[in-house]
């Protein structure tokens, strides 16, 4: 249905496609592209997520598959929502449209990082956490592994009904792990490495939700310290989980594992063989407390110690980590994270995703057909973060050449649209105190903010409209 | 969701008996019958199990490619989704759903094997690679994208364990296997279905499980009931030595010249 598709690009698109307004081409990865459009109706945001048909003649790629799959049955408020699936027989390209979200973590650390160089404010690290966490234990609960949490995956709502709410994105390597038809392990590396678990690492055939709690970990050190805590340098020939200087990074600050502490650890194929010596080397036992900004006897520190156990079945699961004593005290985690709890307090106000407004919907100007495409039935960890956001094979400063920055004004003149379960998080009580009233003030503030023009001085005035 | 029956897209789909074995209005103006209708299925979801033997997939991707064959035919008729494709794509779609991926160029490899030498209709069932890859983005759509199926073997594993009857394991499972020629898997959830199959089990192998079963917290009317129906179905196929239905074949290619595109 609705193939009627000309050669000509942005104006004769097919008929599905026109209930959509393209702004640009937000992300990019092996799997296709992401753009961002608005509803022709309601106005609200989408970003599209485009799958190119695998060159390989396979059909519609797993990656896809997956991602549809669990989308298609979950439904939480911390989790990404799927609202539209399109398919263009045409060209067989596959779209999935999903809410659109602002911001990520990955950006909300880099603009602390690199433009405020302050830290993030403590009520807004809990409750990014919490809610990372909320649906985190909603995805564990219904037995599904998500497998490559990193900041850029972890999406955060702009203004709107739903501004400063957390929502797990990219689906595109997760699992469910109830009676896993072979072994979770395959030939392809899981998760990017700086978050990767060291049983992983260590080359683990079967594993559980504990690899993302140490995902969540490392993400919570880096919302608190604004860099990442394990960088690895990534041994790209190998095709093996091994990752010896990973494991190096994570031993520095974590001290040496041992089968005292980690009993299943002799079982691990890496520590097992042993070719590189890992058993043998002495690390200082540095502790976590010198890597990270809060007090060893704090909640904080605590909770973050457990997220970071080396036996996996010590490890904290989503579930307990809601329960934590850090999350009870001041102060509280709440549904907008990104409005602090003081009145007082400075308001950020992080940049809006680049568009690449000079996109269309083929992508006929961002895609060179000579773009190497590893194929979607590739070794999954190579497959760049398939995600809403703009993905990064690796989370290092990346800039777009060509990308501009969408003004600010722009963006907060209309509204996200509400959507079902807008209500408290289905687990766990947080305060919500902040009314809308708050909100409209902050919107305000917003659209005053300098700060874009200041950053980035050189984005041209005109947008193109599509 | 995805491992909570319950709370899944296949729970919220289970349909209305009367909704499921229903003659599509383009096949039905092409003649087809329901009785002809129900062959097709029978004979295609034969067929995916055929074709799973040779590219050795696990039942489990068998049943869900066979429950997304008969999901499809509640709401497309045969006219437009010609079975003999749509039969393979299903297996196709779910060896990637149930991360056994199948590769397209192997199945169109086995379905040439499958069907060599045999007669001028059975190159009807011969597709190539493109072929497929196009149903399967039909097959998608069809489904409405919900692509998640909960099977009873799960469930009857623990039942029979929770039971004590382990011994009964090959009987029921054979019987689990059996319901996909029908569409239960459409109408039930599939903890019913693996106990209207320990039900059978047991009056076959002369178990008395009255009181297990009244200790069940589930509606033992409906156990009889589907159980009615699999021994109806067994009654309906005539069945040949070794347990396997007979279907005449030009009864099949008769059927299927009706709803073939080209005239």
């Amino acid at each position: 249905m609705g193939d009627g598709r000309s050669g000509g690009g942005g104006v004769n698109r097919p008929a599905w496609l026109q209930q959509y307004d393209l702004v640009g081409k937000i992300g990019e990865g092996t799997y296709g592209l992401v753009f961002l459009a608005r509803t022709s109706l309601r106005k609200c945001c989408i970003a599209i997520k485009k799958f190119k048909q695998s060159k390989e003649g396979d059909g519609v790629s797993p990656t896809a598959i997956r991602e549809i799959m669990l989308l298609r049955e979950t439904c939480h408020e911390n989790v990404v929502k799927l609202v539209n699936v399109h398919i263009n027989h045409v060209d067989m390209s596959l779209y999935l449209a999903f809410d659109y979200a602002e911001y990520d973590l990955y950006e909300i650390i880099r603009h602390h990082r690199e433009k405020l160089n302050h830290s993030i404010n403590q009520y807004t690290v809990k409750s990014l956490l919490w809610q990372l966490l909320n649906g985190l234990n909603y995805l564990h609960s219904n037995w599904i592994i998500h497998r490559d949490l990193k900041p850029s995956n972890i999406l955060v709502m702009g203004d709107g009904e739903e501004h400063g709410v957390v929502k797990i994105a990219d689906f595109g390597l997760a699992r469910i792990y109830q009676a896993p038809l072979k072994p979770l392990y395959e030939n392809g590396v899981v998760v990017t490495i700086w978050y990767r678990a060291p049983e992983l690492l260590l080359g683990a055939k079967h594993y559980t939700s504990a690899v993302d709690m140490w995902a969540v970990g490392c993400i919570f050190a880096e919302l608190l310290t604004l860099k990442p805590l394990f960088q690895g340098v990534e041994a790209k020939a190998t095709p093996n989980p091994f990752q010896l200087d990973q494991l190096d990074k994570i031993f520095k600050v974590l001290g040496h594992p041992t089968p005292e502490r980690w009993p299943t650890l002799v079982n691990l194929p890496y520590w097992q063989n042993d070719q590189q010596h890992i058993q043998g080397h002495k690390y200082d036992n540095h502790g976590l407390h010198n890597f990270v900004t809060v007090p060893q006897k704090s909640p904080a520190y605590d909770l973050l110690s457990k997220m970071l156990e080396y036996d996996p079945r010590k490890r904290i699961t989503a579930a307990q980590a809601l329960e934590h004593e850090y999350f009870r005290m001041d102060p509280l985690p709440g549904r907008n994270a990104l409005v602090p709890s003081q009145p007082g307090e400075k308001i950020v106000n992080y940049p809006a995703r680049p568009v690449d407004t000079t996109a269309d919907f083929e992508g006929t100007v961002a895609v060179q057909p000579s773009q190497p495409v590893s194929s979607g039935n590739a070794a999954s960890g190579n497959i760049a973060a398939a995600s809403v956001a703009p993905s990064r094979s690796m989370p290092r400063a990346m800039h777009v050449v060509g990308m501009q920055r969408m003004p600010n004004t722009g963006m907060s003149t209309f509204n996200v649209a509400p959507q079902a379960g807008i209500g408290a998080p289905s687990s766990g009580n947080i305060p919500i105190p902040r009314g809308a009233a708050v909100q409209a003030h902050q919107q305000q503030l917003r659209r005053k903010d300098p700060s874009m023009g200041m950053q980035n001085p050189g984005y041209p005035q005109q947008k193109r409209r599509f | 969701m995805a491992a909570n029956f319950w709370t899944s897209s296949h729970y919220k789909q289970l349909l209305d008996p009367d909704k499921v074995d229903v003659v599509q209005r383009l096949d039905k103006e092409k003649g087809l019958t329901l009785e002809e209708f129900r062959l097709i299925k029978i004979h295609m979801s034969l067929q995916i199990w055929k074709l799973a033997l040779y590219v050795k997939v696990r039942q489990r991707v068998i049943a869900t490619a066979i429950t997304y064959l008969r999901r499809v035919y509640t709401r497309k008729s045969m006219t437009e989704y010609d079975p003999r494709l749509v039969a393979p794509t299903c297996l196709y779609l779910a060896s990637k759903v149930e991360e056994s991926t199948v590769q397209a160029r192997l199945l169109v490899f086995y379905i040439k094997k499958m069907y060599a030498g045999a007669s001028s209709s059975d190159e009807k069932y011969r597709f190539e690679i493109k072929d497929i890859l196009e149903m399967e983005m039909k097959v998608l759509e069809a489904l409405d994208y919900y692509l998640v199926v909960f099977h009873p073997y799960r469930p009857l594993l623990q039942l029979l364990q929770d039971a004590g009857i382990t011994d009964l394991t090959q009987v029921a499972w054979g019987l689990v296997n059996d319901t996909y020629k029908m569409d239960l898997i459409l109408i039930h959830p599939p903890h019913m279905i693996a106990l209207a199959c320990i039900y059978i089990a047991c009056v076959l192998k002369d178990k008395d499980l009255t009181t297990w079963f009244e200790e069940l917290r589930v509606d033992m009317n409906i156990v009889k009931n589907i159980s009615m129906e699999i021994l109806e179905f067994f009654e309906y196929c005539r069945l040949d030595s070794k347990g396997n239905i007979l279907i005449p074949e030009d009864r099949i290619n008769a059927a299927l010249n009706k709803v073939a595109a080209k005239p």
